[in-house]
């Protein structure tokens, strides 16, 4: 049956009308792509900020670490030997001079004890600038402090270790995790032996610490949501793009820290 | 009074808007856009004129001015494509394959009917361009609100013309076949609502395009 010339008008009408309205879906499709795309990038850029924040933040406890342990050591180590200074000046008696010789050795001991520990401090004040010679450094200078305490047999181990290309930001991130464990371990753990590793697993590099303690419930205290605790070394380690790993036993517990390094 | 009909009222609308809001614009492809829409206006009328008051054959001229629109409309595609680091030999390598077909078809029909192939093909071509436009858009990484880019209001007027008159293009030839008054309506109702989407599209891409170059200097 032939068309007629009105059908093929109306089909040239209509297709003519579909073909006019096949854009517009084309174009809401766009259109709401690049919403998607806006939120998208809105998101991205909140994220920095967040991780910008989170590193302000982890810099300025580091800051009040250092601080922290600085007043402990003015106050027990420094004051005490200056204290002791003091006494043994004020009790020398010029008369006896025999007497006097040994106490002025032994001020004289003293002082040089005490510049011995400033000078340390002062090295201690610039101990956020030891992250950027790397975590490996800044982790063996803190430690050297944890053993001058010698409430613990230390371990470190770093023949593993690759060092970052200049990503201070992770390695400020990683280093302030690396305290609030070990101030974890000083507070809570018990522990008399702590067993520090930095080495790679595939890309990634792996801080491992591991003590002999008396561990802890791991749900339990990550629920308990109270102030910088596990939950926090979680959530920083995510931002860097790495893992927590936290388990515990009666005998220890182990805490590692991976992050991607490239 | 028969020359003021519906197109004719919104090319010349559209003019004015162009000629407003695009005048200092430092864009040469933003500033062609006044012409090169004068001169539709301009063969549009003369078309009409030709048509209606002395009754004689319009096809020369719009045979003609499709070399204009080629290359106005490729010149301003290009000019988009520029900031996604487009290599001009596309555009050259296109627009000689236009004038080849345009010539063979001018030659094939002895300079006597409308280059329907040829317009057909260009309008492929341009649908294709604004396609390409938004498939760059989906793929650059830097947002920009499109609701208010000039750039995407012109791609979108393009479009919907050039699709939507895809139709038409291809049946030409078995329109000017049929009796005038059988598909008179038809074809004029089409390109009346296209070309109101077109200048529509365009006129608001112009208004944008004004609003950004005031954003700017204010924000400088």
């Amino acid at each position: 049956m032939p068309i007629s010339s009105k059908e093929v008008t109306s089909l040239i009408a209509l297709t003519s009308v579909i073909f006019f309205i096949a854009p517009l879906f084309l174009i809401i499709y766009v259109v709401q792509y690049n919403r998607k795309k806006k939120k998208h990038v809105e998101e991205k850029i909140l994220l920095q900020k967040t991780f910008e924040n989170e590193l302000l933040k982890t810099q300025i406890e580091v800051q009040e670490q250092t601080l922290k342990t600085i007043a402990y050591d003015l106050h027990d180590n420094i004051g005490q030997l200056l204290s002791l200074t003091t006494i043994t000046l004020s009790s020398v008696n010029i008369e006896d001079r025999e007497k006097t010789a040994n106490k002025i050795t032994l001020a004289d001991d003293l002082v040089k004890r005490s510049v011995k520990e400033v000078k340390a401090l002062a090295r201690m004040l610039h101990s956020e600038e030891l992250v950027s010679r790397g975590i490996a450094a800044a982790i063996e200078f803190e430690l050297e402090w944890l053993k001058r305490s010698e409430r613990f047999v230390i371990h470190f181990d770093k023949t593993g270790h690759k060092p970052f290309n200049n990503d201070t930001a992770i390695e400020t991130i990683l280093f302030r995790l690396f305290q609030e464990i070990i101030n974890n371990i000083m507070q809570h753990a018990q522990a008399t032996e702590i067993y520090i590793t930095l080495d790679h697993q595939e890309d990634d590099f792996r801080l491992t610490i591991r003590d002999n303690g008396i561990g802890f419930n791991v749900d339990e205290v990550m629920n308990r949501k109270m102030g910088m605790g596990l939950q926090n070394i979680v959530k920083r380690s995510a931002m860097i793009h790495g893992t927590a790993t936290i388990s515990s036993t009666p005998q220890g517990s182990t805490f590692i820290i991976t992050a991607p390094q490239q | 009074m028969k020359l003021a009909t519906p197109n004719t009222a919104i090319e010349f609308v559209c003019f004015l808007a162009a000629l407003i809001f695009l005048f200092k614009d430092k864009d040469a492809a933003w500033r062609l856009l006044i012409p090169y829409l004068f001169l539709t206006f301009a063969v549009e009328t003369l078309g009409l004129y030709m048509r209606l008051i002395l009754g004689v054959n319009n096809i020369t001229v719009y045979n003609c001015f499709l070399i204009l629109e080629c290359l106005f409309n490729s010149y301003f595609f290009y000019s988009l494509y520029k900031h996604f680091k487009y290599s001009a030999k596309w555009l050259y390598a296109w627009l000689g394959f236009f004038a080849a077909m345009y010539l063979a078809e001018m030659m094939y029909d002895k300079y006597q009917g409308f280059v329907s192939i040829t317009a057909s093909v260009m309008s492929v071509v341009f649908v294709l361009a604004a396609l390409y436009y938004y498939y760059l858009k989906l793929r650059d990484e830097h947002h920009e609100p499109l609701l208010v880019s000039p750039h995407f209001w012109w791609v979108c007027g393009t479009l919907f013309f050039y699709f939507g008159s895809t139709v038409c293009n291809l049946f030409f030839d078995y329109m000017s076949t049929q009796s005038y008054a059988d598909n008179r309506s038809v074809r004029y109702i089409i390109f009346i609502m296209l070309n109101i989407t077109l200048y529509s599209c365009w006129t608001f891409s112009f208004i944008c395009r004004y609003r950004q170059r005031k954003l700017h200097h204010s924000l400088r």
